[in-house]
């Protein structure tokens, strides 16, 4: 293979490709929304139809002991089912079908607020048109060409189908007397140096212990320091900057 | 490979991220790879078809074999691509077959089923392993991503056909009836070498298809690798880890070294070093005021900072008082009627009662279904007859409007105006009996007496003929509009009147006394005896 050309070092790295967005509130809160793609809401989709045909089916027998009067009830329920069961879900569950639920989705405005009524029944009528001409293929082709994997519908109501953020266990640190760190660390490299305290464990050890050596010269370690000490220096210093708990 | 050069963010995604992450990766060199996929599969496309023109289930057969060969051009492209410059499309077909070589048999043969067939391709082409080394690193890597690879692959053959079936709904719903026509199931059911070029165009769009999908799928199993890499290997770690490095000891270098060139004129080295000491610390510590230990540091509602003139309680209280202030907090005096608790409780339990109630004439309901069916019929027809009036009433202007029956041209309703050059010519200025209020004032006032009957004609003419008159006309043109409603003895009286009325009006000369009776009786003729009738 040929080497890798290096990019010219004068010139701007553009930004690199990322599955986050970044919405600023008017607050000037950054809001970070990870768009879904096809994979996980062909997956929810593919629950709720399984769903939605399932109750079908055990309604229709239910209803067609009561005659002409189930008959009718059947219909209807037909018509709801059909027509509403993602919109009723959306608007009224926090942008959440069962599907989606499943695999920790949901849908909101482009803008991140919660999705309205009028953009999901936009957006689910919209499904006919995705649908065409078989098996979601023109919506399937839009969400695989999307930045954002937003197939027509989404489109056309100005939603986005996002992971939900799901709530973290409290991070285990390993238990090593805190040190100050010995120079000022950026957010971005305390969080480095938190992460590796708190990823240790699936991380190998001596792999663990190569990422440590990184830090010898940087923290002010002596150069001669075995990697296992300064393994747990830099533990200790992790454990400094999330303070004791 | 350097992290440093990565130009994808790399940080630990979920699976399903990770997949979402090949997509946008496939995305960005869509060019390159579906133009490289195109040129190698398309001419074996052809070849087989050629070779197999008798047998076209056995071609597309033994080209959707063939996709684990193909599938190793995407992701020589793609590993290129992700820390430095993607190769161009020559070099790409170039490396193509030296690639090829490895367990190209294996590929083909026993793992050709293998549904994580994308996850496994890197292990096996970037890491080159094989056998029980593979084996093992396939199964450390996939311990968590198997579920995901797995979904992608059957996903992956649903689009596939979905595309496929799509594309030759397609076409056939772009073939021109008159052809169509012509293409009857039947003659399409019988086995005639004739058609085999039907079966090998719809063979053609499934390669058009992989062209489309194959490469995000590679693209896919790609990223998943990578992200169980990074969660492995904690590379976002060694980034992150990497950059701060390059921050303090590079900076800390480019420090030493202009500091050793400083005093490299001087003699004395142990300020030097003094200075270099320094400079280690980019900050200074914080003193330290007390010694405390760590629980009492902790605890944040414990008063801290007691030694100095603004401690943590007196700075709390403040912030407290300016948070509930005006720019923060608005607190506003709203009064009004509420429903008191009890009543709600007693609304609550008649609810519960009714609930009951309901259930049970549901339940006697529900077996007399066929007398239910109709009321709900009864009901809903009701509801629909309802609906339609409501929205007939509520949009009645609109109908009225746009619905019209009525195509002819609706009458303009114009007021009719109350003066006409400068006479008064509506109804409540002219007496109710015009030819004998005339009659009488004609001895004293002839001009008054003629201006009455000629306003009155003026009048009649507008609001019974519905002549549009203008202020702007003149008699003569009054007159032409008359001779235009093709009535002669309406339009003898008003020349007569007119001619009458212009002499005496512009000319002073009043009329004969025979004249008076001529015009007061045909007044009468003319209108009088019309109202009567």
């Amino acid at each position: 293979m040929s080497p890798s050309h290096a990019w010219p070092s004068n010139a701007a790295q553009p930004a690199p490709l990322d599955t986050r967005v970044r919405m600023e509130t008017p607050e000037g809160i950054d809001l970070v929304l990870r768009p879904a793609g096809l994979l996980s809401r062909s997956l929810a989709f593919a629950i709720d139809l399984l769903i939605r045909g399932a109750l079908l089916v055990a309604l229709f027998y239910l209803l067609h002991a009561f005659g002409e009067f189930g008959t009718g009830i059947f219909v209807l329920a037909l018509f709801l089912i059909n027509w509403w069961y993602m919109v009723l879900f959306e608007v009224l569950h926090q942008g959440r079908t069962p599907g989606k639920q499943l695999l920790g989705l949901r849908v909101v405005h482009d803008d991140g607020t919660p999705v309205g009524w009028s953009a999901s029944l936009l957006r689910n009528l919209l499904r006919f048109v995705d649908m065409l001409p078989f098996g979601y293929s023109v919506g399937a082709f839009a969400c695989l060409q999307h930045p954002f994997f937003k197939r027509l519908g989404d489109l056309a109501a100005g939603t986005l189908v996002i992971y939900r953020d799901a709530p973290t266990a409290r991070p285990v640190l390993p238990q090593v007397p805190a040190i100050v760190a010995p120079v000022v660390l950026t957010l971005e490299e305390q969080r480095a140096v938190l992460s590796f305290a708190e990823r240790q464990d699936s991380l190998s050890a001596a792999r663990a212990q190569e990422l440590a050596g990184i830090l010898i010269a940087p923290l002010q370690m002596p150069a001669n320091m075995p990697p296992e000490q300064a393994l747990s220096q830099l533990n200790g210093i992790a454990r400094g900057l999330a303070g004791s708990a | 490979m350097r992290l440093t050069e990565a130009r994808v963010a790399i940080r630990p995604r979920n699976p399903w991220e990770a997949v979402d992450l090949g997509v946008l990766l496939a995305r960005q060199h869509r060019r390159l790879l579906m133009t490289s996929w195109a040129i190698v599969t398309l001419p074996i496309f052809a070849l087989l078809t050629v070779l197999l023109w008798d047998y076209p289930s056995a071609a597309v057969l033994l080209f959707w074999w063939l996709k684990p060969a193909y599938e190793r051009l995407p992701l020589l492209i793609l590993s290129q691509a992700l820390f430095g410059a993607a190769p161009s499309l020559k070099e790409a077909l170039k490396a193509w077959p030296r690639a090829l070589k490895p367990q190209l048999l294996a590929s083909l043969t026993w793992r050709r089923f293998s549904l994580s067939r994308s996850f496994n391709l890197p292990v096996q082409q970037l890491e080159g392993l094989d056998g029980l080394l593979r084996a093992q690193r396939i199964a450390l890597l996939g311990q968590r991503n198997l579920r995901v690879v797995r979904c992608l692959t059957s996903m992956g053959s649903t689009l596939e056909m979905c595309f496929w079936i799509g594309l030759m709904l397609l076409f056939y719903a772009l073939i021109p009836q008159q052809v169509e026509l012509d293409w009857s199931w039947r003659s399409l059911l019988e086995i005639e070498s004739g058609w085999n070029w039907l079966e090998h165009l719809t063979n053609a769009f499934y390669a058009l298809v992989l062209i489309v999908w194959e490469p995000i799928y590679v693209s896919c199993g790609f990223a998943l690798y990578l992200n169980r890499r990074t969660t492995l290997e904690g590379w976002d770690i060694e980034l992150a880890f990497r950059r701060l490095r390059q921050r303090l000891v590079g900076s800390a270098y480019a420090l030493l070294l202009g500091v050793s060139l400083v005093f490299s004129f001087s003699p004395s080295t142990a300020m030097a070093d003094d200075t270099v000491d320094e400079s280690n610390y980019s900050c200074p510590l914080p003193p330290l005021d007390l010694p405390q230990t760590e629980e009492q540091l902790a605890a944040p509602g414990t008063a801290r900072l007691l030694s100095q003139p603004l401690n943590s309680e007196a700075s709390q209280s403040a912030i407290k008082a300016v948070l509930d202030s005006p720019p923060f907090k608005n607190p506003k005096a709203v009064s009004g009627w509420r429903l008191s608790d009890q009543k709600r409780d007693a609304k609550t339990a008649k609810n519960g009662d009714t609930s009951q109630w309901l259930t049970r004439l549901v339940l006697i309901l529900l077996n007399i279904g066929k007398t239910l069916s109709s009321v709900f019929e009864a009901l809903l027809w009701t509801a629909i007859a309802l609906a339609v009036a409501w929205v007939t009433w509520r949009y009645r202007g609109w109908f009225g409007t746009f619905v019209s029956r009525d195509t002819r041209k609706p009458q303009v309703r114009r007021d009719a105006p109350r003066q006409l050059f400068g006479l008064q010519v509506d109804i409540e200025s002219l007496p109710d009996d015009v030819a004998s209020a005339a009659e009488k004032l004609w001895p004293e006032a002839p001009r008054e007496a003629l201006s009455l009957l000629y306003r009155a004609l003026l009048n009649r003419l507008l609001t019974d003929y519905q002549l549009p008159l203008k202020n702007a006309d003149t008699e003569g043109q009054v007159l032409e509009r008359v001779a235009a409603l093709n009535q002669p003895p309406l339009h003898d009286f008003s020349r007569e009147l007119t001619r009458h009325w212009q002499n005496l009006a512009y000319g002073h000369q009043l009329p004969a006394s025979e004249v008076q009776n001529d015009l007061c009786e045909g007044w009468r003729r003319l209108f009088t005896r019309g109202a009567a009738t």
